[in-house]
């Protein structure tokens, strides 16, 4: 924006415009090279004990292919074919290239590509995850909001009673309540099964309404909590004081000054909480009767098909470092001020 | 301190309904009224003297399951607390005082276990390295202990850079005194909090695992379990699953209350919240008064 | 130091000429109307039901300065933040009346609040980092008082927040302008806090412990910055300080107070002089033990 000032155009403003831009794409880089240093590592461990489940487990393709009376002969010939001979880390070098490629393997249940398996729950999944998230945060920050803004009236206790209900209510719950009353009981919205986005935005909508409004519970009640707290602790800043004296608005002041720098720690919260998401659609999918990752999961696990399971939590933790990432990235926009190595 | 969070209301009611439940899954067998396995032609029954729950579709008394079922959600959520308790406190102590090496592994360690999500990892452990509950519960139990790890090495820390330890060392103090008066009472309230909200979080996952039927034989009773047979039977018995569900709710509910009492009587934050009662005695009393001029926050 | 445009700091550009504002503080008053009058002001705290100001009075009129003095506890921040109507919770004037451009403070709606702070009265504060944000860079934070109250546009509102960092002595005010207020030191964040004070020309402005936490080099050049301030604008000037030295160099009025209540006041010469009160006494007595000429040394020098 400096640089299209046309009457000034001085060398040394010039240098200023440049520094600046700079500046910024600094900072982006310097959060990214702190993200990809923090997560990193952490890909690299959760893989390594994710494969190591394998030889914990002592399960092997023979035994799901050949049954429990299998010779030894054909079993060390199978295991040969799926490389389960070789040397542990070696193994584990293998797969991790593989996943690095994006080739989680194949399914030691029906031989089918675990990739492509994954990839046709996701769909299911992240429509549902996604959903819940916006549910969620719209409807929390509404919440944390007007408590913040009515704090210690009525409506705020009112706000904290209801937070502190959902907050102890697990996805399950909810979602069998939710079945109870608006599928079965007043027949608004199908209780189970999904229709692809493709085939209709209204039936997919009705589809992952009700799930998605299970997972949303937990997101909305961390997001209203933190958002009211972050938010009345901005609002005794003294900067507010200091908009104030210039004689900004209250409103400009709430929207400019208070929601962007209370928005830093609901942010973070948002980040921790995705993990917790992940995991609840394993208990949604299972209620809702969703083909998606998590039934997926549950359903590998429950075969002992190691691989698929391996495959799950391999893209499980790649979903949630990516959520992380983004996250961080969105920080260091809203609140520059964690640049100083918080 | 115990005697301050009793001192509470929220405090004495959140161990008097932890308590009920403890009791609970002592005497629980011995409290159902009737066998809790036992099936019987009167399917789906509703609420009545002799069923005071009704039964589910096997004909089986849900009020005995539910007592009987309260030991496994329990024993797991304790099993979860404790062992996250031991694997995250003991190196979250220690990072202050091992040297940067220890220090950066372990926070390596814990920034991943955080990442994991950990119902999908209960699942898989279970499934692939047997199907106990007590393997799953230890399992999540090592995966949410970031949580220990994170707080009591924040609370050591903060003690550790004190000026007034760094007093009490100049001032010639042994370092079990210093432990016993200074470290003691800023790590332990911290860790009590942990404790308490772990036990809540416990309680969601056991209940979650036997929801989906994992780690339990199908007889065996549990919370979960419970509302799991109630889904599939909701349009012939729409109110069954309430009894469970709340029974999980409350128990969660006065896990975290627990926590908010310890953490309200503990430090800075206790003497903050009864500031800031004296202070909202005052505004209701103000809120009658005149309003003062350009209140404009 | 940027030498300063004599224009900068009077000039508005045209596009903002023709805005007008229908705030009472902006409307024509005679010049020797007082901008801000306080008259026995009384400030009880609600909760103890206790008075801790007794009765503060005094008249700022254009390009007048009244200093207060006093310790820490006296009631002096009090007495400016009922002025400026941002009294603590539970804090209220019980008595008295405060006037701001002829209008009685306790009629004034909060939608008029808004438009009367900054355009007519604005204030600085001790702790300038604390009062501003610190997400947000410390120009946009300008540009933003400029764009609201005088309603110009994005880029006109930059160009004169850059002019006003500069009409406030930073070097280099582009690239202040894009910096956050943790990259800027204690003096410079206090440049920055006056220049957003007066960005919109208000008529008075008041210094509550504005130079107290800075060095003294630097403490020397932002009271020097203010008395220029008030020289060429008419900015009429509320200096409050526990330091008679900061009164003296500036006001033409002082106010002792102590326990909130007003012990001795009238010009500073005179009070300087010939002080009437014990505690006044005390407080020069210390200057002379201390240095009260510490702040005359640089005015020499220069």
């Amino acid at each position: 924006m400096t640089t299209t000032e046309p009457q000034v155009t001085s060398a040394r403003r010039r240098g200023v415009a440049v520094a600046r831009t700079r500046h910024a794409s600094a900072r982006v880089l310097a959060v990214l090279a702190r993200s990809v240093a923090i997560f990193v590592p952490v890909f690299l461990v959760a893989t390594f004990v994710t494969f190591a489940l394998r030889s914990l487990s002592g399960l092997s393709p023979a035994r799901i292919q050949l049954g429990e009376d299998a010779t030894p002969e054909a079993i060390g010939r199978i295991e040969a074919e799926w490389g389960l001979d070789k040397p542990f880390l070696a193994q584990y070098w293998d797969w991790f290239t593989g996943v690095l490629h994006g080739e989680l393997g194949t399914s030691w249940v029906n031989g089918a590509d675990i990739s492509t398996l994954i990839g046709l729950g996701l769909g299911v999944s992240l429509s549902v995850a996604t959903f819940a998230l916006v549910i969620g945060v719209l409807v929390g920050f509404l919440l944390g909001t007007v408590a913040a803004l009515r704090r210690t009236t009525p409506i705020d206790r009112a706000i904290t009673g209801f937070v502190t209900v959902i907050s102890v209510m697990p996805a399950f719950v909810v979602g069998i309540v939710l079945v109870a009353i608006l599928a079965v009981g007043l027949g608004l919205f199908p209780s189970a099964g999904y229709i692809p986005a493709e085939q209709g935005i209204g039936p997919w909508l009705a589809h992952i309404t009700l799930p998605a409004l299970a997972l949303s519970f937990d997101v909305i009640a961390d997001v209203a909590r933190q958002l009211r707290s972050s938010l009345i602790g901005a609002y005794q800043e003294n900067y507010v004081t200091g908009a104030v004296v210039r004689g900004l608005s209250p409103r400009r002041i709430f929207f400019g000054h208070v929601l962007r720098n209370g928005l830093g720690p609901t942010l973070a919260t948002l980040g921790q909480k995705f993990p917790a998401l992940v995991g609840a659609s394993v208990v949604t999918e299972w209620i809702f009767g969703l083909q998606g990752f998590g039934r997926f999961a549950n359903d590998s696990a429950q075969a002992g098909d190691v691989p698929a399971v391996q495959g799950v939590l391999v893209v499980s933790i790649a979903l949630v470092v990516s959520f992380n990432l983004i996250i961080n990235l969105v920080l260091a926009r809203v609140m520059p001020a964690s640049q100083r190595g918080v | 301190m115990v005697r301050r969070v009793l001192a509470l209301t929220s405090g004495r009611i959140a161990v008097v309904i932890l308590a009920a439940i403890a009791l609970l899954a002592l005497l629980g067998p011995w409290l159902a009224p009737q066998n809790p396995l036992a099936t019987s032609d009167n399917a789906l029954a509703a609420v009545s003297g002799t069923h005071w729950l009704g039964t589910d579709y096997l004909g089986r008394d849900v009020f005995s399951r539910l007592l009987d079922g309260s030991r496994i959600s329990v024993l797991g959520s304790l099993e979860v607390a404790l062992v996250a308790l031991v694997v995250g406190a003991v190196p979250g102590i220690l990072s202050v005082y091992l040297g940067r090496a220890f220090e950066w592994f372990t926070l390596r360690i814990a920034d991943t276990l955080v990442a994991l999500p950990f119902l999908l990892f209960a699942i898989a452990v279970i499934a692939l390295l047997g199907n106990g509950l007590t393997q799953a519960m230890l399992v999540t139990g090592v995966l949410v202990s970031p949580l220990f790890y994170r707080v009591s090495r924040a609370a050591t820390l903060a003690v550790a850079r004190s000026p007034y330890v760094e007093a009490a060392i100049v001032s010639g103090a042994s370092v079990g005194w210093i432990v016993r008066r200074h470290v003691w009472t800023k790590v332990l309230p911290p860790i009590a909090v942990a404790l308490a909200q772990t036990i809540g979080v416990g309680f969601v996952i056991v209940s979650s695992l036997t929801f989906l039927g994992i780690g339990v034989q199908p007889p065996e009773p549990t919370w979960g379990g419970l509302l799991a047979s109630d889904l599939g039977y909701l349009s012939h018995r729409p109110w069954a699953p309430v009894a469970p569900a709340l029974l999980i709710m409350v128990t969660v509910w006065a896990c975290n209350l627990l926590a908010d009492a310890i953490r309200d009587v503990s430090g800075e934050a206790g003497r903050a919240l009864a500031n800031d009662r004296k202070a909202r005695a005052n505004r209701r009393e103000a809120a009658a008064g005149p309003h003062p001029a350009g209140g404009s926050r | 130091m940027s030498p300063l445009s004599p224009d900068t700091l009077t000039s508005r550009p045209a596009d903002a000429a023709e805005k007008t504002f229908d705030a009472p503080g902006t409307t024509d008053v005679p010049a020797t109307e007082p901008v801000l009058a306080l008259h026995d002001v009384r400030i009880t705290d609600r909760v103890t039901d206790r008075e801790i100001v007794h009765g503060v009075t005094f008249e700022l009129t254009p390009g007048k300065a009244v200093g207060i003095v006093g310790e820490s506890g006296s009631g002096k921040t009090l007495t400016c933040r009922a002025a400026l109507g941002i009294l603590p919770p539970h804090f209220e004037v019980a008595g008295g009346r405060i006037d701001l451009a002829g209008t009685d403070i306790a009629t004034l709606t909060p939608r008029q609040w808004t438009d009367l702070r900054g355009a007519t009265i604005s204030a600085v504060f001790q702790d300038p980092a604390s009062y501003l944000n610190p997400a947000i860079k410390v120009g946009a934070q300008i540009a933003e008082v400029i764009r609201v109250k005088q309603g110009l546009k994005r880029r006109a509102a930059r160009r004169r927040a850059v002019e006003l960092l500069g009409a406030v002595r930073l070097r280099d005010p582009e690239l202040v302008y894009g910096q956050y207020p943790y990259e800027l030191s204690g003096g410079m964040l206090q440049r920055v806090l006056i220049a957003a004070a007066i960005a919109v020309e208000p008529r008075a402005l008041v210094a509550d412990e504005a130079t107290t936490a800075l060095d003294v080099t630097v403490q020397a050049e932002i009271l020097d910055l203010l008395a220029e301030l008030r020289e060429r604008t008419g900015l009429a000037l509320v200096v409050v300080s526990h330091d008679l030295a900061v009164v003296a160099h500036l006001c033409d009025e002082v106010l002792v107070m102590r326990q909130g209540e007003v012990v001795e006041q009238g010009e500073t010469h005179a009070v300087l002089h010939d002080p009437q009160h014990d505690y006044t006494r005390l407080l020069i007595a210390e200057h002379d033990s201390y240095g009260l000429d510490k702040f005359l040394a640089p005015k020499e020098a220069s």
